[in-house]
């Protein structure tokens, strides 16, 4: 069962996201919490949090086409982000949240919408490597199940 | 499944005793993450988005306790409404919230008349202020534990949880039983993310000072 190809294959794509630095330790703590009790704990927190976040998104879109910039709101909305971000261990989209509450803080609008074009880059890229990597793991759990045990 | 004697049924279900917490936060992921690892810690959760809600649901339990005392003849200790799994035993609250505050949900909370006051607060934040920390625990607050949470930090709420219980129980306004400073001393050797004061037997002015052993910088 540990040698299947499959399972290594999921490990080795979970572990991925951990080496690039999409992911941090605080996810693992949110791995932690899935049981059997809880057996889909994890995706379904992966989905509030893209739930959450999309809002989110959507509101910085908004504040950023107002003229003049309300960095005040605005940073009110990245912080949300950001938090949202750190608990789920969202660790390059969290950096992108910090720069751009710098930027915020500074006042600079150009910073502020290159910050948020990566951020939104970020945040794609951790969602589709989770939404990969969730797949697999399912493949994996019903191959498990479909072959007899030992 | 185990076979049990009545004795350590009780036993067992006081070791249970399923704490009920309150926790507000107005983000939706961080009160799905909050519940699951407060059910982690064996309690039951109730949560709400916002400082409002949360009073409105304390008035709600108020409502309903003070109708279940009338329509019972004496109320012993056995009989508190502890058992029903209502009562709140500690809240657990956002600082950043639209609208009314986590600091100003607790001021609200521990400037009450009622058994509110009694009711231990947490305050959680993502930012690590030292100035609104301490403000917090001035004003009541237990604890101030930073974000992202780590089951440890919530684990080691358990003596507040007791302290509650035994503030009940004994019907007293005094502020812990000296049964719990065992336990009291493992709240101050804290995490990194624990920020607490001493919980003292007599509350003097410097006692509720923070301690802030090492500050996280988030």
């Amino acid at each position: 069962m540990e040698g299947s190809p499959l399972l290594r294959q999921v490990a080795h794509q979970r572990q991925a996201l951990f080496d690039e630095g999409l992911l941090d330790e605080q996810f693992v703590q949110l791995e932690e919490l899935q049981d059997r009790t809880n057996p889909n704990f994890v995706e379904e927190i992966v989905t509030t949090y893209y739930q959450d976040t999309s809002r989110l998104i959507l509101n910085i879109e908004q504040e950023l086409e107002r003229r003049p910039l309300d960095f005040g709101r605005l940073d009110g909305y990245v912080y949300q982000f950001k938090g949202s971000s750190t608990s789920f261990g969202a660790k390059k989209v969290k950096a992108e949240c910090s720069l751009f509450r710098e930027y915020c803080r500074a006042g600079n609008g150009e910073g502020c919408m290159r910050t948020f074009q990566q951020l939104k880059r970020e945040y794609a890229t951790l969602k589709r490597k989770l939404e990969a990597y969730f797949q697999l793991a399912r493949q994996a759990r019903l191959t498990q199940t479909a072959s007899p045990p030992g | 499944m185990e076979l049990q004697s009545d004795v350590a049924d009780t036993q067992q279900q006081m070791e249970q005793q399923h704490f009920h917490v309150l926790a507000v936060d107005d983000s939706p992921f961080e009160r799905k993450l909050l519940e699951r690892l407060l059910r982690e810690c064996a309690c039951k959760v109730t949560c709400v988005e916002s400082g409002d809600k949360a009073l409105e649901y304390l008035n709600q339990l108020d409502t309903y306790q003070s109708n279940s005392a009338d329509s019972t003849a004496s109320l012993s200790s056995s009989q508190s409404p502890q058992q029903e799994g209502l009562k709140i035993n500690l809240i657990i609250t956002d600082y950043s919230m639209p609208g009314m505050s986590g600091y100003d949900l607790l001021k609200t909370v521990k400037g009450s008349s009622s058994s509110w006051k009694d009711i231990p607060v947490v305050v959680i934040s993502s930012e690590n202020v030292p100035s609104r920390i301490s403000m917090c625990l001035q004003e009541g607050a237990e604890e101030f534990l930073l974000k992202p949470l780590k089951l440890s930090d919530l684990k080691n709420l358990q003596p507040h949880l007791l302290k509650s219980l035994v503030h009940y129980n004994k019907d007293t306004k005094c502020s812990t039983d000296t049964g719990n400073n065992n336990n009291n001393d493992n709240v101050v050797k804290m995490n990194n993310n624990v920020i607490s004061k001493r919980i003292a037997m007599s509350p003097e002015p410097s006692e509720r000072r923070p301690k802030p052993k090492e500050l996280a910088v988030v």
